[in-house]
């Protein structure tokens, strides 16, 4: 789809799904092509939720796991087989769900964390796992074949809760950001298990200066986005090593062109990149703003991997809502 | 009337402003003397109460690495070669404690590197093993955001 100033775009809510009791932190889409479409949400409830989408295009609640986090589930990722779940958790744990014909079986544990999981992510081929925490630390954990975990290494250098981690899209390179202001990239040096912060984005290098809550990656992985209580958006050039540009928070994610965030005012931003010839760096316009998208604050945004357009967002008003972005038809 | 302060009459106000500044000083020394005492005392206790936590917690974490080990001698595959290079790792670093040292500003750098590598190496074995003594780092008040 190509933007430009002059389309009118419209963000159309599609579908509102009720179940969570509480406030939904987090959502993920199942990135398994061959499945039909699913959808993971997680809560302070202490459940997770998984969404199937039916023949007739409506999102029903296929199965709730709940009984085994003993406290608010805060993140959910999908492995990228789209056969595992991850949910981390306020209870410090990890569990890993596998996921066949329906039913999810928890097949794995992962302790370690002193207090709050924050974040999970997978990396690009399935074999490693990141974990962060209040505590500080960031863990990585290598999935062995029988399903094992077991840690790589414990990543030591914020000085403060690490709100979320992310791995790029195809390198095994991790980024985290926390409530110390900073984000810090992480690779692995030499073969073993020698994980090394190998570069600090803070307030003197043009990073933020609050606490950055969220990142992410384009599916190119050169280019990412952060967002901060700072009430920015920053985009970095990681094609090289990562230098900054400047976008205008809570969550966001980077769709090809389109930059979605959602924050506390209870909206959703859309961005996107201005192609305009005039432009000596990239420049970053605001395509449509969302107001009242939710009745609280909004958590998390995700752009469906699998049909380019949808969006969806969980917030603390206990639901999630599915989005269409489409041009406004005049 | 203007008379000429004699050496008695010197001494006479000496000794009484000497004698507020000799008791002042016979006080201090008794407090100070007796200070000594109590305080070698309080230290003696801190001491052993500091000494007996330290070596309580390196020792529970010696014992782990005896018994780790001992499995080992019987079975070198018990357990994955990670597993067995962490366990060196933590021998090494209760070697590296300056037991006899305690005014070593290492110190809490290296129990905090053991407790660390410890508790990766539970984490990864899937046991649940935790030495109840030391406070966590961060367990003062829950968060929920």
């Amino acid at each position: 789809m190509e933007l430009s100033d002059d389309r009118h775009m419209e963000l159309r809510e599609i579908q509102k799904l009720e179940g969570h009791s509480d406030r939904v932190w987090n959502l993920a889409w199942n990135p398994d092509s061959t499945s039909p479409p699913m959808l993971a949400s997680c809560g302070a409830d202490k459940t997770v939720r998984i969404w199937q989408q039916g023949t007739s295009g409506s999102w029903v609640c296929k199965a709730v796991l709940e009984d085994s986090h003993t406290r608010t589930v805060r993140s959910c990722a999908w492995s990228p087989c789209g056969k595992l779940l991850a949910t981390a958790s306020f209870d410090a744990t990890t569990a890993i769900w596998r996921h066949i014909s329906g039913d999810f079986e928890c097949i794995a544990t992962l302790e370690g964390h002193e207090n709050e999981v924050k974040s999970v992510s997978w990396n690009a081929s399935g074999s490693l796992l990141a974990t962060c925490s209040r505590d500080k630390t960031v863990w990585i954990w290598e999935m062995l074949p029988s399903s094992e975990f077991e840690c790589v290494s414990v990543l030591q250098g914020h000085t403060q809760d690490v709100k979320m981690v992310q791995w790029h899209p195809f390198l095994d390179i991790l980024v985290s950001v926390s409530y110390d202001n900073s984000i810090k990239v992480w690779a692995e040096d030499g073969g073993g298990d020698d994980w090394n912060c190998v570069q600090t984005i803070d307030e003197i290098s043009s990073g933020h200066t609050s606490t950055v809550w969220a990142l992410s990656f384009n599916s190119a992985g050169d280019r990412m986005v952060t967002c901060s209580d700072d009430l920015t958006l920053k985009i970095w050039d990681t094609s090289s090593n990562l230098q900054g540009m400047n976008g205008d928070t809570d969550s966001c994610k980077l769709w090809e062109d389109v930059i979605a965030s959602g924050a506390g005012d209870d909206t959703i931003c859309l961005f996107y990149e201005s192609k305009e010839i005039s432009d000596a760096k990239p420049n970053y316009k605001i395509l449509l703003k969302k107001e009242k998208a939710h009745e609280m604050d909004i958590n998390s945004v995700q752009w469906n991997p699998k049909e380019p357009r949808i969006l969806a967002s969980a917030s603390d008003d206990g639901t999630i809502r599915i989005w269409e972005l489409s041009e406004v038809t005049r | 009337m203007e008379g000429k302060p004699g050496d008695d009459d010197l001494d006479l106000f000496d000794s009484a402003v000497l004698l507020d500044e000799a008791l002042r000083q016979e006080g201090f020394d008794d407090g100070y003397k007796d200070g000594l005492i109590s305080g070698k005392e309080e230290g003696k206790e801190v001491g052993l109460k500091t000494g007996f936590q330290v070596g309580e917690e390196l020792g529970f974490y010696r014992g782990c690495v005896d018994v780790w080990n001992s499995l080992l001698h019987i079975d070198p595959e018990a357990f994955s070669s990670r597993i067995r290079k962490n366990v060196q790792r933590l021998e090494d670093l209760l070697e590296k404690y300056p037991l006899l040292d305690p005014e070593n500003e290492d110190v809490q750098e290296v129990m905090e590197a053991i407790r660390l590598k410890f508790r990766i190496i539970t984490a990864t074995m899937g046991v649940k093993l935790d030495y109840e003594g030391y406070p966590k780092s961060s367990a003062a008040g829950m968060e929920d955001v």
